[in-house]
This record gives C-alpha cells, structure tokens and sequence, in this order.
C-alpha cells in the first residue's frame, strides 16, 4: 500500500515537473510579477485619447480613489455621461450603449491585481499627495493600459521606507 | 473513579469534574492544546484520509506546475448604472430589526455592495441599547443558508399527508388555488405572536375579510405569563420589566439572562445595576438547572422544578403570615390561598425567611421573576399569579414592573385564540383550510396534543416557512418566505418603541413576503380595506399604515416623507401610546392553588439554549459550534445530571441514557452538571430538527418530543421521568477542557465589602523587571479592558467575532480533537463544593503581549510586533510550524487544519471583504479588529481629523450587551480605556510571566458575605507555581 502510492507520487511529480518544465520553456507561465502585462480589452478605450489627449482628470472616472479603498473602475452611466452625444456611430460604443440600456456590463479584463491577503488604500495614498503615475506610470500615454509596476512588496516597502513619506511599516500597515 | 470524592489539594478554580479530581489523564490532556495528528484515528476506516491525502496530493501537483501563473485572469464588471451613494470598498449601514422569539432587536446591517455581510445591533434602541445576542448576529447565515427553498413548493400529499413527492410551484399557481381554497371558508390562520403591528393589522383585515380565525403559537412559549396577567390584572399581555431599577432581583427557575422572553435586554438592564458601588444590586437565583443567570448569582440555591410554585408561595406565606408585612395581610383570601404553603418553607432546602426579609427590606427596590420553559409545569400560571402576588406585596407593581407598554402586544392580537382552541376547532372540523406562518408546531408541539391527527381533518395546509421542515413537509404549500434580510417590516419591541425592518438585499431566491400573499389572496376574493385595494405591494401597505397610526400622533412638525426617511436613518421611534396607567391586582386569581411540588424520583425540566433558542437556526453552523455559557459543549444536547444522581446511576459523562415520560421516549447521552439540583434532568430543546438541513441533520434530539399536553396546556417542566442507563457512549464536542489554566491566578472575584474598602485588594501583584528595552509606543498604543463584573458569559462576542473575522466552523469531529477556531472564547471556571458551585466567566481574545512570547519563537517572522501595540499574524509569511500556539501561555492562537475558505454558495457571500481568509496550514487569532483600525484611521487622516476615543469598536466590543468590554488607545491618557488600566480593581492575566499583555481585566464583584471558592488569592499555591513558569 505505501509503496504504491509513494510510486503514485513519484509518478505524478514527474509529469507534473515535465508539464511545468515544458510550459517554461514554452513561455506558457511567466515568472515575475507580471510588470508590462497588457491584456486586450473588450473595449478599446484609450487613457491616451482621454486623460492625455483630453485632459480629464483621473477622479472624473476612478470616482472612488480619494474616498475609498478601491480607484474603482467606472459604471457605465459615467462613461454614458458623454457618450450618449459623443462619437456614438462607433461600433464600440454603440456596443458600451448596449450594455448600459440592457444592464450586462462590461467585462474588463483586470490589469493591476494584488493578492487576497494585502490590503492597499487608494485614498490614503491620494491623500499622501501621491500622483497616480507614481504606481500607474504615464497613463496618459497609454492606448491600452498596462502594469507599469512590479507591484511587489519590496516595490511599495521602497516607497513606504523613505523617510519623506513617514509611512507606516508595520506588516499589518497592509496584510490583515 | 468515584465522582464526588475527592482527592486534595483541589484547585480552587476547576473547569471540570475531571480536573476537579485532580484526574491524571486529565492532567496529560491539559499539557497538550492538540492531542492529536491532523490524521484523525479511524480516518481511514471512513475513508476520509485517503480522500484528503489525494486532495492535498492533487494540490501540491497544482502547486508545482502553475504555482508561478500569477494571474488568474479576473475580470472587472462595473455597475452597469452605479446607485448614486454607493462607493466600491466602503461599506453601508442600514437601520432594520430582528425579532427573535419575543425578543425585538433593532439592527444596524452592514453591506458591502449590496449583500449584508453583518448584524449589529442599534444603540439607539432603548431595550438592548445595542447589545446583540449570538443568535441575532447568526440569523444572517439563514439569509445565506444553501438548504432554504428557492422557490414555492407544492408537496403533494397522500390521505395521511406522509407520502409525498415535493414540487415548485409558480407563484401566479399558487394564488390561484389558494384563492380557489379560501373561496370555500372555513379557513384559519397560526402565526407567531406577531411583533409587527402593520402585519397584525394585516393579518386581522384577513381574517375579518375571510372570516377566519387567528390563532397564536410560539415555538417556545409565554402562555402562562399572559394568563397570568390576564387573570391577574385583566390584561392578556406581557409586563415590561425594569431590572435596571432593582437593588435585590430573586429569580425564582427562571433564566431571564439568558433565554427567557428579552435576555439581552434584561442582560443591558442587569449590568446597569452592577457597578461595584454600595448600590450594586444582588442577584439570588432558585433553579433547578445551572443556567447562565444562576452562574452569575450572588447567592444560588437548588430547587425541583415543580418546587417553583411552592418557593414564591412560602415567601409569600413568611411576608403575610408570618411578618403580616403589607395589605395584603389582612386579605383573607390571599390568606386563604396561601395557607396550604405553611409547611413550604420547611420543605425547601433554601433560606426562606432571609430571602423575604431582604425582599422587604429592598420593597420597591426589587423584583421577583419566575418562568420559562423549565417552569412550564402543571401550575405555570398559578407560578405567574403567585409571582403577581409576590411583586404587588413587595410594591415593585409600577416601579421595577410596569404595565402599560406590553399591553399593546396583547390588545392588538385581541380576538386571537391559543392553540388549544385550535386543536379543538381541528377536532370538530371547523377549519378546513390553514395557514401557518413563524413557527413551527409539527416540531415543538407535544406529540399528546395529537396535532398532526387533528391536521388530517384538513384540506389544505399553507405554510410560509422557507424550507421543507418538520411543518413544511405536512403542508400542501409551501409559500416560501423571505428571509426578514429580504423584507419589509415593522417591530414594536416593547409598548411604543417601534423600530422599522427595511431590506437589505434583493431577495435571494424567487421567495415572496407572507404579507404579499395576504394581500394578493385579499384582491383575489375583493375583500380588505381600502388600503389593501390601492397597495401593490407590502411595502405600499406599510408605508400607508405607518401615515395613518403612527405619523399623525408623532409628527414633530415634520412632512410624512421627512418623517418615514428620518424613520428609515435611525431605525428606531418612540411613539405614545395609552396605557401605564397603574393596575390593581385581583388576588381572587389565586384561591384554590395547590402544590405539586415531588420529593423523589426523577423530573424532567426542559430548557432552551443561549445557542439554539427555539431551533428555528439549528442549520446555522455557527451556533451548532456555539459552546453553551455553561457546559461548553456544542453540536449536541444531552441529559443533565446532578453529580449525586450521576453516582447513583454510575452514570459516566457521555453514556447514553433512556428517558420515558408517559408513553414518550428518548435515547440521549448524559452530562454530569455541577450545580444541578438532585432528581432533576434538564433536556435542551432546539436540537433534532428533521429537514432544517445539512447542518442541522442528525445534531441532538427533539426534546420537544417529551413534553406533554394536559388540560390545554404545554406541559415543559416536572414531569416524572423514568431513566433507563444505556451501555453506549457518546463523545462530547466540548471546549471547555481545551484550555486549562493550572490553578493560577486567573479570576479575580472579592466580596462587595472588601471590593469597597480596597478594590482590587484581592490581586496579587507581581513586580517584574527586565533586561531588554522595552517596545515604543509613539502613536496609538492599543489596549482593552474586559470587566468580569458586568460580564456575564453569554458569548455573544464569540459570534460577533466568527461574523466579523470570517471565522470557519469545523465540526463536531474536530471540536472534539480541540480545533475550533473561536478568536475569542469565554472561559468558565467554577468554584468551591461541585454540588452548587460558584461560577466565573472569563472572555479571552488575543492578549496582544509587548513581551509576546509567540513572536519570538516564530521562524519565519510571521507573527510580529506593532508600534500600535498590536501582535500581528501575518498570513502570508505563515509556514505553520505551530510553534507560536505552543508557546502562547493564554492559547488563543488557531491553526487551520485545513482548507476553510470553500463555502458552499451562497454562504460565501456573508465573509467580510475587510478580512483575509485564511487557508490550510496558517495560523490565525484574534486581530484587535485590526482592519477596523485601519478603516478609521485612513477615515480620520481623510477628513483632517484626530482619532477620537470610541471611534474604533472592536466587534466582541460592540457586540456585548453588557458592556463588559473596553477598547481604545492606551496612550490617549483620557480616553477610557487608559482610565480603566489605572483603576485598581484592574489586574494582568498571568502577570507572572511578564508578557504585558494590552489586555487586562478587572475582578469579579459578588454581592455577598463570602466567596464560594474561599478567598481567590493565589499565594499559597504560588510557591509551588514557579516550576511551570
């Protein structure tokens, strides 16, 4: 009985590392902290067009970076503020209209992604008087945003060291 | 071993019968916090370790070949149209209410996106003032439960309604053969006594438009104390109690701190008057069972439940016959009625006459309880005149009892009937159609009122409750309910305090308010009111109630809809009502009161659990793993036995026992009690629910089952029972032996006397010193203090907590093998003769340590120390080596064995998004409710302000009906928790050790000449101590 299953094991652990070893090697995972990751977008939106090429302000769309936790990605009635009048023969916002009249939004493919157990603070940071490309990089630049940071943790402690920032470094600052 | 000798030296404090006799496997067990390998012995016989081996096998393969893949690809899906208040993160509060049995709470529910996640209570209710029980926080898992009905159910039924297969229904369906069926008459409606006045008012336009007639049953009911009131003062209600005013409270085999009729009000009212100060009130309790009021007695004696009458009638003998005290001495027929009793004082094995003595030294002043379930028995209501009686003689009626308010309870559900004229219409056929709403009579009913006989003379069963339960299966219907999450409503808790039930939620499921059905079958037939005619909706039919009763008397100036939105904010309006005016007592009610106290063999006392209740949320996991205030055990209910009846039998803890009551039966394991009177089982009710679902399933047995039914009468408590000792065993999920202190200064309790000469006199102190530099605190330094005088050990921050921090339950399995995860327990420690302890609770969270001996042992950093004072575990670094749970000297620290964070949908959808879930392997504990720190710390440096004192509330805090608990920052000298350091009846847990932790508590008070447990002064045993530091 035990040996069967150590043999199971072995087996198993075999193909799994040729699996692992042959995605490697195949660029099918990448090791790192997904720093350039720029997935396509169901919408085309472009940051360059609208906060480089039209000045708007973050806060006009990310409504929830100086209040809470999360910048939050905009419901569709901000988007349809201006796009109930502006550039509505387009394909991709008669498609965003759709959404909106028939409540199935749209499903973003998320950029930025920490995991469950840290705890990051948008408003704090905001408050702190921190530019949003300090994180993000020049946005306004982007056509398709992408992860301008490693967002690892010895990225934000870095910062959060700094005597400048007087920043909390306390493990719980973050994970709790 | 022989149960009651015992072999010195004895701990002053024990925690069980096993350490009381100094039992040495009990002694290995405490040096060990887990016993076992995480591979369970007779794992593999289920199988189950085989399956988990392949799980965690298939795991670590996972792990290795995407363990890099850092990105799940998530998506964002925004609000298609974002309600306008709503901000992403940042949670919102809604004022609503909760009626558990008799008990009405006004909430506050926290949502995060739109799905409640918590209960809170409002402090701006006058009854609870915020205090929350365990049961008000669980009821949001019902919202969640996976095993409630999703729709309406049709079961369709064979002639004796048992053959059954159940299908949906569709709503338009239903209330066409409803209406169809209520066309032929005859029809009857069974509800709980309902606490909502707009639903009452419904309810009543029903059964006028249909002729029908309302009959009231409460799972666990206060029959007696109406009747009593009824005969008493006129008045079929319940009187509002002022356990606030009163200076001497005797309660006479009723748990009115912890189960009976509003508990966490009366707990907000009892610890008002339990400041350690000359006025500090005294506690005497007269039960049979160790209940959680009769632990928290100054003075406790022992009686039979059918001993009740007999001890409220020898007080009254000793305060008219023999001290001729009051008016009521020269009524001849009060003297009449009492005469029987002369005898009674010496038949009991209690101080009548001091007790009287105090009685009427403190007239007025104090007050006299007596009810309940384990009173409930042959002469409950002549138990409830007596007490009438007593209270009028002691002149409490109008001071600590008043009138007026309860009475609208009663008057508004005037012209309902009981349930015995149910039984009796069922018999003769009056009623062929019935609908059942908020209870559940298949399950509590007796089964000698020969209910589900008498059901076999109807057509039609309509039931509203949400899922397929003991009353769900025998119906025809079931019209699923919305969860109260889910509803609108309506509560008036006590006479003019009305809070409103607003929901937070869309519902869940295709469910539909009763009161929806009400209306629709109403329209159907063109009957009601106007205002059922021109309401779309129950919320339309509320609103409209609210203008016309309540908005008119109570406006202030303000517009309806200023007034229903100010309503809607606070939750909580106190309106006028009539009444309060003074009563006069007819003493005619009690002539012809005989005693049916017994002297020997075995009786029977039914009880509900501070967990559990009535069992409406047996399938909630929370409270099955809730330990019991006083025997900490959980997922079971079992026979209660004194240690005296326990020799006799030679029953060991644990073996099953057989119970016959009459023609009834049950097989339950026994519990050996200290403090249970002798001659007396107590038997939990709320266990043993069939269909409530997969929790629920197979936990305890329905003691329900051993009630009987005479003369029209529910019959709870002194029934003679034969026992029969079984050769099987059951194991006990109990947590009570998980967390030994070896006999070290852990309670402090001193004697109101000495506590007012010299508070705190009885600690002993340690001076410590040290070799290291001690941590800075240059900020906040957090810090609590837990006040073991007005706690009372109900254990509703142990919920609180498992709400906020996304606390698993693990099951009876692994509760046996010590592995719960309660962040903070409560610990009970009694004292002094096993037979009639005294007893001491003890709440432990975290003590978060500036010495901590935890973090120093940790190899990989994970637990580590804050400049706010904080112990912080850090999940993520946390390679569970386990070493910090070993050397935390408090055990507060959890381990998970193993893989928690899978909840069945849509039970995840109650976590808080505050709080990581933790996942196998990692150690976890008590947090301060750190992400609640954080919350109000980034608020204030939003807004520019300071942190003020109160402004973070840790969630045992907030949730504490007593408000035991202090919290805060230890550095702002004025805040009050820094005060509460500094006063002297404060002292450190294990102070010995140096471990300095942020926690502190302060002694325990009795109001009596002497401790149980002798003087708590560790110094003898000091000594000897030394060798375990």
């Amino acid at each position: 009985m035990g040996k069967k299953i150590f043999g199971a094991v072995v087996l198993l652990g075999l193909l799994g590392l040729s699996v692992f070893v042959w995605a490697l090697v195949n660029n099918k995972v990448v090791i790192g902290y997904n720093k350039g990751y720029m997935p396509d977008q169901p919408i085309p939106f472009s940051h360059e067009q609208h906060a480089g090429q039209y000045q708007m302000d973050c806060r006009y769309c990310h409504t929830g970076v100086d209040k809470s936790r999360h910048a939050s990605v905009p419901s569709l009635n901000i988007c349809m503020n201006c796009h109930i009048v502006v550039k509505t023969d387009s394909p991709y916002i008669q498609k965003l209209a759709e959404a909106y009249n028939t409540g199935k939004s749209v499903a973003w493919e998320k950029v930025h992604l920490l995991p469950d157990h840290v705890k990051f603070n948008h408003a704090a940071h905001v408050k702190a008087g921190k530019e949003c490309t300090t994180c993000h990089g020049p946005v306004q630049e982007m056509p398709k945003v992408l992860q301008h940071s490693s967002m690892s943790m010895g990225w934000c402690v870095n910062c959060h060291r700094l005597p400048e920032n007087n920043a909390p470094i306390n493990c719980s600052t973050c994970h709790y | 071993m022989d149960i009651t000798e015992q072999t010195p030296p004895t701990p002053k404090y024990w925690m069980s019968l096993e350490q009381w006799r100094q039992d040495p496997d009990f002694k290995k067990f405490a040096e060990s916090e887990f016993r076992t390998s995480p591979m369970q012995e007779g794992d593999s016989e289920d199988g189950w370790a085989r399956r988990e081996f392949l799980k965690l096998m298939g795991a670590s393969l996972a792990l290795t070949s995407f363990g890099c893949v850092r990105r799940p690809a998530q998506k964002i899906i925004p609000y298609a149209k974002q309600p306008a208040h709503l901000v992403h993160g940042i949670a919102d509060h809604y004022a609503s209410s909760y009626v558990d049995g008799l008990e009405g709470f006004g909430v506050l529910i926290t949502t995060r996106d739109g799905r409640p996640i918590k209960v809170e209570g409002n402090p701006d209710h006058p009854g609870h003032e915020g205090g929350m029980s365990a049961r008000a926080h669980a009821h949001i898992l019902r919202l969640y439960d996976p095993d409630r009905n999703t729709s309406a159910k049709r079961n369709l039924q064979n002639d004796k309604r048992t053959n059954r297969e159940t299908i949906g229904i569709a709503w338009e369906k239903l209330d066409e053969e409803v209406s169809a069926q209520l066309k032929k008459g005859k029809v009857a409606v069974l509800t709980n006594t309902l606490m909502s006045p707009s639903t009452r008012k419904l309810v009543n336009e029903f059964t006028t438009g249909f002729s029908a007639k309302h009959y009231v049953y409460d799972d666990i009911g206060f029959e007696s104390i109406i009747e009593g009131q009824q005969r008493a003062y006129g008045q079929a209600s319940l009187p509002r109690l002022r356990v606030d005013r009163a200076r001497y409270i005797l309660s006479v085999n009723c748990d009115f701190l912890g189960t009976w009729l509003t508990p966490t009000t009366f707990q907000r009212q009892f610890a008002k008057g339990r400041k350690a100060s000359a006025e500090m009130n005294k506690l005497v309790v007269v039960e049979p069972l160790m209940t959680l009021t009769g632990s928290n007695a100054d003075e406790r004696h022992r009686i039979r439940p059918s001993q009740t009458l007999d001890v409220l009638m020898a007080l009254l003998h000793e305060l008219l016959v023999v001290k001729k005290h009051s008016s009521y001495a020269s009524n001849s027929g009060v003297l009449q009625a009492i005469a029987p009793f002369s005898k009674s004082k010496t038949d009991l094995a209690i101080p009548v006459a001091e007790i009287a003595q105090s009685l009427w030294n403190n007239r007025g002043q104090s007050l006299v309880l007596a009810g309940g379930l384990s009173a409930g028995t042959e002469n409950s209501a002549a138990i409830q005149m007596a007490l009438n009686l007593l209270n009028s003689v002691l002149e409490n009626e109008g001071k600590t009892i008043e009138a007026g308010g309860a009475a609208v309870l009663g008057s508004a559900q005037a012209g309902a009937a009981g349930f015995n004229e149910l039984l009796n219409a069922l018999n003769k056929k009056e009623v062929t159609t019935l609908i059942i709403h908020g209870c559940n009579p298949m399950y509590s009913a007796p089964r000698t009122a020969k209910f589900v006989e008498a059901l076999g003379n109807l057509e039609v069963i309509i039931y509203t409750g949400d899922r397929n339960d003991e009353t769900g299966r025998l119906a025809d219907y079931v019209a699923t309910d919305h969860h109260s999450m889910e509803n609108w409503g309506d509560l008036e808790a006590f006479g003019g305090v009305l809070s409103i039930q607003q929901p937070t939620i869309r519902p869940l499921h295709d469910t539909r308010a009763f009161q929806d059905g009400l209306l629709n079958w109403l329209r159907a037939a063109e009957k009601g009111s106007a205002r059922v005619k021109n309401s779309a909706t129950w919320y339309d039919y509320l609103r409209s109630n609210w203008q016309e009763e309540f908005y008119p008397a109570n406006r202030g100036g303000k517009s309806f809809e200023e007034f229903w939105t100010d309503l809607l904010q606070k939750g909580v309006v106190q309106v006028s009502r009539s009444g309060g005016a003074s009563r006069s007592l007819a003493t005619a009610s009690l002539s012809g009161v005989k005693s049916s106290a017994r002297n020997s063999g075995f009786e029977l006392a039914l009880y509900s659990t501070v967990g559990l209740g009535d069992g409406q949320l047996a399938n909630v996991s929370w409270l099955q793993e809730f330990p019991d205030p006083v025997s900490k055990i959980c997922w079971d209910n079992y026979a209660s036995f004194s240690l005296k009846d326990a020799k006799q039998l030679n029953l060991k803890e644990g073996q099953f026992v057989k119970l016959m009551v009459g023609e009834s039966s049950l097989e339950v394991p026994a519990h050996i009690q200290p403090g249970q009177a002798d001659g007396v089982i107590g038997l939990a009710v709320g266990y043993g629910r069939e269909g409530a679902g997969e929790i629920a399933k197979g936990v305890g047995v329905n003691a329900f089952a051993l009630s009987q039914w005479k003369g029209g009468e529910r019959i709870t408590a002194g029934l003679e029972t034969k026992v029969t000792v079984l050769a099987r065993n059951n194991t006990f999920a109990c947590t009570q032996d998980h967390h030994s202190m070896e006999g070290r200064q852990i309670v402090v309790e001193e004697t109101l006397k000495d506590h007012l000469k010299n508070p705190g006199g009885q600690v002993h102190r340690h001076k410590m010193t040290t070799m290291w530099a001690e941590h800075k605190y240059t900020g906040n330094k957090w810090g609590m203090v837990i006040d073991l005088n007005t706690c009372n050990g109900c254990g509703a921050c142990v919920i609180a907590c498992q709400s906020e921090n996304n606390i698993p339950a693990v099951g009876k399995k692994y509760v046996i093998s010590g592995r719960e995860m309660h962040w903070i327990r409560v610990d009970r420690y009694y004292t002094g003769d096993p037979e009639n302890p005294g007893v001491v609770n003890q709440p432990l969270p975290c003590m978060h340590c500036d010495n901590a001996p935890c973090e120093t042992v940790c190899p990989v950093a994970a637990t580590v120390h804050s400049d706010e004072g904080t112990n912080d575990m850090i999940y993520n670094r946390c390679v569970g080596t386990r070493y910090c749970a070993n050397n935390c000297p408090y055990k507060v620290r959890r381990f998970n064995w193993f893989n928690y964070t899978q909840l069945k949908a849509p039970l995840n959808l109650a976590l808080n998004p505050e709080v990581t879930q933790r996942f196998r392997g990692v150690m976890e504990k008590c947090t301060f409710c750190i992400h609640r720190i954080r919350d109000k710390k980034s608020n204030a440096k939003l807004l520019d302000q300071a942190l003020k004192d109160g402004d973070v509330k840790t969630a045992c805090q907030q949730s504490c009906p007593t408000q035991a608990i202090t919290f805060g920052d230890v550095n702002n000298a004025n805040s009050a928790v820094a005060k509460a350091y500094q006063q002297p009846q404060s002292y450190i847990l294990l102070e010995e050790l140096n471990t300095k932790p942020a926690v502190r508590y302060q002694v325990k008070v009795r109001n009596t000449a002497e401790l149980k447990g002798g003087s708590p002064h560790h110094g003898d045993s000091h000594q000897k101590e030394g060798q375990h530091v």
